[in-house]
Formats: structure tokens, sequence, C-alpha cells
């Protein structure tokens, strides 16, 4: 059976790393998904250039799809 | 309209622009997850490298974005003595070309703080993370103040965690 943390943790709860300083619990605090910043750091700055291209790709054709809806 | 860095930056490294990646960019390669929708650079603002800028964009149908009827990117030696920005739209995307950042000051100065980052394209100067904090502060935008949060953690998460990548 899951224990109430581990479903906690499915459910979307942010487990703070036991080396979490000051800074990082202040951005977690104010609403940043730490989480995806852990998984960005132990990317290449390359692999973080091709990870911002397609979620940009996915921003501008939701821009555009705005656009033409405005269109009509 | 897309916007395809790699492209963009591949094509500057081609013409030996002399550039420091700065803005949204740059924290985006320091591993901030944000999106950001244009390309930020700091570059020498003499004639060549100018010139070198123009001969980067020439075939992207380049225009100065901010001016009311689009002006096409069009350098003249005169011209080039009296620019201090330029805010191009291109056909790969949106390239801002800057002579100085705010917080930091010049070309020199920003040079002066930035680090090398090796891409399978090339290597390109960001500005280290201490510098775009700076300038985020200096901008002072919300959006810039809410980067400087994310950015303060990164820092500090890579200080204390030294095997992630810089």
């Amino acid at each position: 059976m899951i224990d109430e943390e581990t479903l906690a943790q499915i459910n979307g709860k942010y487990v703070m790393p036991p080396e979490a300083g000051p800074a990082w619990r202040a951005a977690a605090e104010y609403g940043f998904d730490m989480s995806l910043i852990e998984e960005t750091l132990r990317m290449t700055p390359e692999q973080r250039i091709e990870q911002h291209q397609r979620a940009l790709n996915l921003v501008l054709e939701v821009m555009a799809a705005g656009e033409r809806h405005a269109a009509k | 309209m897309p916007q395809n860095d790699k492209a963009l930056l591949s094509r500057l490294r081609e013409q030996n622009v002399e550039f420091v990646i700065i803005g949204g960019f740059c924290g985006v390669m320091h591993g901030a997850s944000i999106v950001t929708l244009d390309l930020d650079i700091c570059c020498h603002f003499n004639q060549d490298n100018l010139r070198r800028i123009e001969a980067a964009v020439k075939d992207l149908n380049p225009h100065h974005r901010l001016t009311a009827n689009k002006l096409p990117l069009e350098l003249t030696d005169e011209l080039c003595g009296r620019l201090k920005n330029l805010y191009l739209t291109t056909d790969l995307g949106t390239l801002d070309c800057l002579s100085e950042v705010a917080g930091i000051g010049s070309y020199e100065q920003v040079l002066h703080r930035s680090v090398i980052k090796s891409m399978s394209y090339g290597e390109f100067r960001i500005l280290d993370l201490d510098a775009l904090i700076a300038a985020k502060l200096a901008a002072g935008r919300e959006k810039d103040l809410d980067a400087v949060k994310l950015l303060r953690a990164i820092k500090e998460r890579k200080e204390h965690q030294k095997d992630l990548f810089e």
C-alpha cells in the first residue's frame, strides 16, 4: 500500500532536497517548480537550449493559433 | 514567426561576430526554466563588427523591428557611427544587439564578466551567473526580478553541488 507521503508526492508535492539552501527554498516557496530546475541542471547547456527551443516552438504555435482565431 | 536561436548563433559565429549572449537566453543556458522569445546579445559596435552582423543576417530579410515602417537593415558608414543598439527581426527570429548592458556596462565590461560554453556548433560567450543576476536586477522589471529569484537558487545549488553542468 502506498503511504501518505508517497501519495502526496505522486499528487505533486515537491520534496525539498536536504541540501537546499535559503535561495532554493525561497524560489520554491515563490512558486517555481524546482523539480524542473533540478532536471535542467543535470543537462548540458546545449540540451537546455534544445529543451528551450521545443518549449518556444509550442508557445509560438499557441500564439499563432490565437492570432488566427482573433482574425476570424 | 519562427525563432531559431541555434541557427542565428551559428550564423553570427560563421561571420566571426564578437558578441556575448545576454538576457533570458543566457538564463536558459545557465539552467533557468524560462521561455524567451528573442535572442539578446551584447556586442562591439565598431563598424567591422556591425558589418559582420549585417553579413550574418543579410539573406534573412532583416528589418529594424521597432521602426514604424520596419525599415530594412542597410548599414552605412555614417549610420554605424551613430548606432547604440540594433533591434532586428529576421526570417530566423528576433535578434537584439546591444552595445551595453544595464548593471554591467560596456561590451568590454560584459566580455570581462563572461564565460565560454561549448556547443556542438561552436563555442559561445555568455554572461556569468553573477553578472546576469546583476543585469536582471538593474533591468528591474517584474519578470526580471522573478528571474533573479530563480538564478540565485541555481547559483546556490551549483555552489553546493559541483557535479552539475555549468
